[in-house]
């Protein structure tokens, strides 16, 4: 499957998933006007190679702000990626923000609340503009 | 006490668990879809908590981002108040400035003739009282008369003609603070207003042939200050008399008045025209080519002034040495009432 990659817009965050390597990065803003057709073929594209490759996942949520709705699709991918690690393929999150983000670090919590497969950890922003590539966690 | 927001889910969730104890007796076959209906609503009601959450924090985030905005807003305000005061501080200094410049060419122009008058008067008296002594002695010879007679004469004549001047500078100074309330206010035709005025000077022009056209269409009609009109015509024409033309050739003046408001009124002549350098002063006081030969160096301030103020308009000038000067006023048809703006004072 092809790799999926949406550039940042205002409202909008990067999304730019290497379905092939299995990196994927969300990061950046994320208020849209109308969040369900933003993150619709998102999630689909999503469910699709979760259903069709067997690659380990690693996911970088790097978000500096996300509305009500955009955290509802946050929660459908998390679900979506728990119910393929309780299945037994790896899958790894890592919510990036900055250290005295308080804000961020709760929502990192509260997210985790219901991943118990899913490796979750918490760690500093790679880069302020939200766009650069990373190889490491 | 605490309050539980989710007392109600929460109870849905054990009534539904007991519900599956039930059914595992009396239909087991329906316990694992009951289970997982159970399962999915439990982590929709986690997803609600979350939501409700993060909605919380979002609010909070914005009246806190609401409260920094509204605090810099009050400071870029403040700000604001400040910078005008401090305008308004300039202002008044640069009026204190320019009253100053005023002053001082007041005392420096008065002082010429002023000093003479004074020198030319003690002089008399020295004169006077040598003459009272000689005739205190007993010794007064016809000549002493003479010379004396001739001494009074000069000195007398001198005295007169400074102060005639002093009177007449200060006289043309009592013009340059134009008193706006005091000068009558009305409803007036431009065009048959600048003829009046022009024929009031027919007998300056006349002297050296020159004439001044008018080209004004009959429509504007003024609300504001015919004396200062008038004061500004004069003083154009005169300082063009002064300066455009003092080789002593006829010239033509032209005065060509546009547009109804604002009213635009160019007065050109075809005179010497007025030397780069010297063009960016002419509005100011006391600035003159002629100092000593009778120029005050107040004509164009004072235009400059009743434009400005009683007019409410501007003027600049523009000049070829060589082709000739033009003066452009423009104006509201409507002058400012007095005192009804910033261009007061």
């Amino acid at each position: 499957m092809d790799a999926l990659r949406i550039d940042a817009t205002r409202r909008t965050p990067l999304v730019d998933f290497d379905f092939p390597a299995g990196v994927l990065r969300l990061a950046g803003e994320s208020y849209p006007d109308d969040s369900a057709s933003f993150f619709g073929p998102v999630l689909t594209a999503l469910r699709e190679w979760l259903a069709a490759s067997d690659v380990p996942v690693r996911l970088d949520v790097e978000l500096v702000y996300f509305n009500s709705s955009s955290a509802k699709a946050l929660m459908n991918m998390f679900q979506a990626l728990e119910t393929a690690a309780a299945g037994g393929r790896p899958v790894r999150v890592i919510w990036r923000c900055d250290e005295d983000d308080d804000a961020m670090r709760e929502f990192a919590e509260d997210f985790s609340e219901d991943l118990d497969h899913v490796e979750f950890t918490v760690a500093e922003r790679l880069d302020a503009a939200g766009s650069g590539r990373d190889d490491a966690a | 006490m605490s309050f539980n927001l989710f007392a109600a889910e929460e109870q849905v969730i054990e009534h539904a668990d007991r519900l599956r104890e039930r059914l595992a007796d009396v239909a087991p076959e329906c316990c694992e879809d009951l289970g997982a209906l159970i399962d999915a609503f439990r982590r929709s009601y986690r997803d609600q908590r979350r939501l409700v959450r993060v909605s919380d924090r979002l609010q909070a985030q914005l009246a806190a981002a609401n409260e920094e905005l509204e605090r810099r807003r009050n400071e870029a305000e403040t700000a604001l108040v400040h910078l005008r005061e401090a305008q308004d501080i300039i202002v008044r200094s640069e009026r204190l400035a320019s009253l100053g410049a005023l002053v001082a060419g007041v005392a420096h122009e008065i002082n010429t003739p002023v000093g003479i008058a004074v020198s030319c008067a003690s002089h008399l008296a020295d004169a006077t009282q040598r003459l009272r002594d000689t005739v205190d002695r007993g010794a007064l010879g016809r000549s002493d008369f003479t010379r004396y007679l001739a001494t009074a004469t000069d000195t007398t004549a001198l005295i007169l003609a400074n102060c005639e001047r002093a009177a007449a500078l200060i006289h043309s100074f009592k013009q340059v603070a134009v008193d706006r309330a005091s000068s009558e206010r009305r409803v007036f035709k431009l065009g048959p207003y600048i003829r009046e005025v022009l024929l009031s000077l027919q007998p300056e022009l006349r002297q050296g042939n020159h004439t001044v056209t008018v080209d004004c269409p009959p429509e504007p009609e003024l609300d504001g200050f015919p004396g200062a009109v008038s004061q500004i015509l004069t003083n154009l024409v005169l300082n063009a008399l002064q300066h455009a033309y003092r080789d002593g050739r006829p010239g033509t003046m032209t005065i060509r008045v546009t547009g109804d408001d604002p009213v635009e009124l160019v007065f050109a002549d075809d005179g010497a025209g007025i030397a780069p350098d010297d063009l960016p002063h002419v509005f100011e006081p006391f600035f003159t080519t002629r100092r000593g030969e009778g120029g005050s160096g107040l004509g164009l301030h004072i235009v400059h002034n009743l434009v400005v103020g009683p007019l409410g308009g501007t003027i600049t000038a523009a000049s070829e040495p060589g082709r000739g000067t033009a003066f452009t006023l423009r104006f509201p048809a409507r002058a400012p009432m007095p005192h009804e703006d910033g261009a007061a004072g």
